[in-house]
């Protein structure tokens, strides 16, 4: 089928971009950076696929062409990465590095706003025609014109310069007002500032500031063996650690050519199951605890602990359990375990369909949740949401079935989705998801195949450049490796599925009531720890602030209570 | 209160309510300064009823002006290094500081990563660490007991030992 996608491509954008067919899923088209407006212009035409994630590529030697000699004066490379089912169309374009500007294909796909924030701020690449926003994951007081994806980039470079502390709502119309919420807000778990215009009690603007999470895990993986990058990656989030991990040893193993063997593809499967039930229960019970529904919160974290101790007992550990290496997994299932998996997952089951039914049926429930924070099917496919804020839009795509990798070839996956679109539908797909996924579960403990757990992986990994993409419990993650052909990676790029969906999110809280924007910010699940390694945008684009005379940030006891006596002495 | 010059005794005894009810239910204020999520999921978990904090008084609280005890996860990211003084500075004194994970001792698995300035001790001064990738509940939980133990007037925890109730 991607033979005749290809063909296809290649009539339609072929004199614009040469098309080169590096595997049988994957296809190239280098275009040179005044062409690649109109090429990716033809090629949404076609309505081929979505935009996955832009790829920038600091090679001093030269993108494009592998083991060419390394040199001061390289090319920085751009990748645009398009996908359907397993076929991946990456458009690849050279800048010169002291001379890096690309136009923005935003106007075109406007999911790729996001990304090309990333490439300005992380490699210094001048977008052309991206709105001018203020920073957004690098910290105010980072030096300008340090960029530090870059190669030459050394740390001690980054030195923090003086910044003014910006100010909340500064630049909104006057007589506007704004409601900021973070980063430490006791709704959410992790630091992320938001804030929201608001007229009366409906939200009229929003905007976001992340980047408090960003601590650098891309080039962090650059200065680390094969090996210690997957225990870096597996970091990055501490709730969906084991999909990183086993994205990124899917991706080392392509670049090995290592074939796994199958009874540990069916362990990686188990786990990434298990994985997405401990995380949906968990998003369950913070989503009921943000509806104001505390009762559900607790009785979804109590059933939490039954696959909580499933997965100790098979891996060792609750958290960040470690079971991939490089050419396999490291704990095997043996006949014990498999019942305890069976036993758990049956208690879940019918804790499951206890859920089913009051996400459905609970009227106070369905008042904070039928009808709120909708996102359309077509807002959903423009902004390119993933996942099950994806699928509870209509949006048919999980990997699991669309380009199956580890064990899904032989154990197929229904995707769940449904149609309504609002907050209710993000309920119903997760839960519904967990029957899937205790179906699964079972199905492959019945054929869990036997052989060895793992084969050895070579400290060196071969020149060349691999592209996995799994499901993890948010949405599609992507990553892009790079090696070439030494201890440590060249290059890892990741690109989590929270950062697709907060386009969506933010422009979706627009007329809503200002008290449901917990419910619809926990509607997509949102991973700070994930997206932070990455960036995020600014829907009102603002200019920075200075705060009139610096004052202190910080009010001491004393003063907020100087304060209270002279407000409340003042008003009689 | 304090500029109104007490008689010591009512003092003494004012202060014992306080220590009393700041040992028996301390409030505590959650801050990530750049962790993976690992730790906040078990803090939560910890509070949930499978393992159940909350006997020990312990309230999970939104606001740092409400808080007896800070607990930090994770390293400290560039951007979140002033906020997480800033919240720190907002407690209302005595305050103490309870660092969850690995990160929080040394930078962890994120040590060396260009964003990260340093652990949470680099930042504030920390009471009580609980080492692990992350600590499982029953560590989270021994971690603020002992906290509580240290609060605790020397003589009640002398009983304590010795096996007396409370």
């Amino acid at each position: 089928m991607s033979t005749t996608d290809f063909s296809r491509i290649q009539a339609a954008v072929g004199n614009l971009a040469a098309c080169t067919t590096p595997s049988e899923s994957r296809m190239d088209l280098r275009a040179d950076a005044d062409h690649l407006l109109r090429a990716v212009t033809v090629f949404r035409g076609l309505g081929w696929g979505y935009l996955s994630a832009i790829t920038g590529l600091d090679a001093p030697g030269g993108a494009g062409t592998e083991g060419a000699p390394a040199g001061a004066d390289g090319h920085i490379g751009i990748l645009y990465h398009f996908c359907q089912g397993p076929a991946v169309v990456t458009f690849r374009v050279e800048v010169p590095r002291d001379h890096a500007t690309v136009p923005s294909i935003s106007g075109v796909v406007p999911s790729a706003a996001l990304f090309e924030r990333e490439l300005s701020e992380m490699l210094g690449i001048e977008v052309r025609g991206l709105p001018a926003g203020k920073r957004q994951f690098l910290s105010d007081d980072w030096p300008p014109g340090v960029y530090p994806l870059r190669k030459d980039f050394v740390p001690e470079s980054a030195v923090a310069v003086a910044h003014s502390a910006p100010v909340i709502g500064s630049e909104e119309a006057p007589g506007t007002f704004i409601v900021p919420i973070g980063p430490q807000h006791p709704a959410l778990k992790e630091p992320g500032h938001f804030e929201f215009s608001v007229d009366g009690e409906i939200i009229t603007g929003a905007s976001v500031r992340l980047g408090y999470v960003h601590r650098g895990i891309e080039k962090g993986a650059e200065d680390r063996s094969w090996v210690q990058a997957l225990y870096l990656v597996e970091r990055i989030c501490g709730i969906c650690s084991h999909i990183h991990a086993t994205a990124y040893t899917l991706g080392v193993e392509a670049l090995a050519a290592l074939t796994v063997p199958p009874r540990a593809q069916a362990i990686r499967t188990i786990i990434c199951e298990l994985e997405r039930i401990h995380s949906h229960l968990l998003w369950l019970g913070v989503a009921a605890h943000e509806a104001g529904f505390d009762t559900l919160f607790m009785f979804s974290w109590r059933d939490r602990e039954t696959v909580m101790d499933l997965l100790e007992s098979v891996t060792g550990n609750r958290v960040n359990y470690s079971v991939n290496l490089l050419g396999g997994v490291k704990c095997d299932i043996d006949a014990a375990a498999v019942d305890a998996i069976r036993r758990g997952v049956d208690y879940l089951e019918e804790r499951s369909r206890h859920y089913l039914k009051i996400v459905t049926t609970d009227e106070s429930f369905l008042r904070r949740t039928r009808g709120v924070g909708a996102i359309s099917h077509e807002m959903s496919v423009r902004y390119g949401t993933v996942g099950p804020t994806a699928r509870a839009s209509g949006v048919t795509t999980d990997l699991r079935q669309a380009a199956p990798y580890a064990a899904y070839g032989q154990f197929p996956v229904e995707p769940i989705v449904s149609q309504a679109c609002d907050q209710e539908a993000r309920f119903v797909v997760r839960v519904k998801e967990l029957f899937e996924c205790y179906r699964l579960v079972r199905e492959i403990l019945d054929r869990l195949p036997g052989g060895d757990l793992a084969i050895p992986a070579p400290r060196k990994v071969p020149e060349g450049e691999a592209i996995s993409r799994v499901e993890a419990p948010r949405g599609e993650l992507f990553y892009y490796l790079r090696s070439t052909g030494g201890v440590k990676p060249d290059r890892v790029k990741v690109r989590t599925p929270s950062l697709c969906n907060w386009a969506a999110v933010v422009n979706v809280v627009v007329g809503q009531k200002l008290a449901d924007i917990p419910v619809i910010l926990a509607g997509i699940d949102p991973c700070f720890s994930c997206n932070d390694r990455s960036v995020t945008l600014r829907r009102s684009g603002r200019a920075g602030g200075s705060r009139a005379g610096g004052a202190a940030e910080t009010w001491s006891w004393e003063d907020l209570r100087a304060y209270g006596i002279r407000y409340y002495g003042g008003s009689h | 209160m304090a500029d109104q010059k007490l008689p010591s005794a009512w003092k003494e005894a004012i202060d014992r309510v306080a220590l009393w009810s700041r040992v028996n239910s301390p409030w505590l204020v959650h801050f990530n300064s750049g962790s993976c999520n690992g730790c906040d999921i078990e803090i939560l978990a910890t509070l949930a009823p499978r393992w159940d904090l909350e006997r020990f008084g312990v309230k999970l609280w939104g606001s740092p002006r409400h808080a007896d005890v800070l607990v930090c996860t994770g390293p400290v990211t560039r951007l979140a290094r002033e906020r997480l003084v800033r919240v720190y500075e907002q407690m209302p004194s005595p305050k103490f500081v309870v660092a969850i994970g690995s990160c929080g001792i040394t930078g962890g698995a994120f040590h060396g990563c260009y964003n990260i300035v340093g652990d949470i001790g680099d930042v504030i001064p920390v009471d009580v660490y609980v080492p692990g990738c992350p600590p499982r509940p029953q560590a989270i939980i021994d971690g603020v007991v002992q906290l509580l133990t240290k609060l605790r007037p020397p003589r009640a925890r002398r009983a304590r030992a010795a096996g007396g109730g409370g």
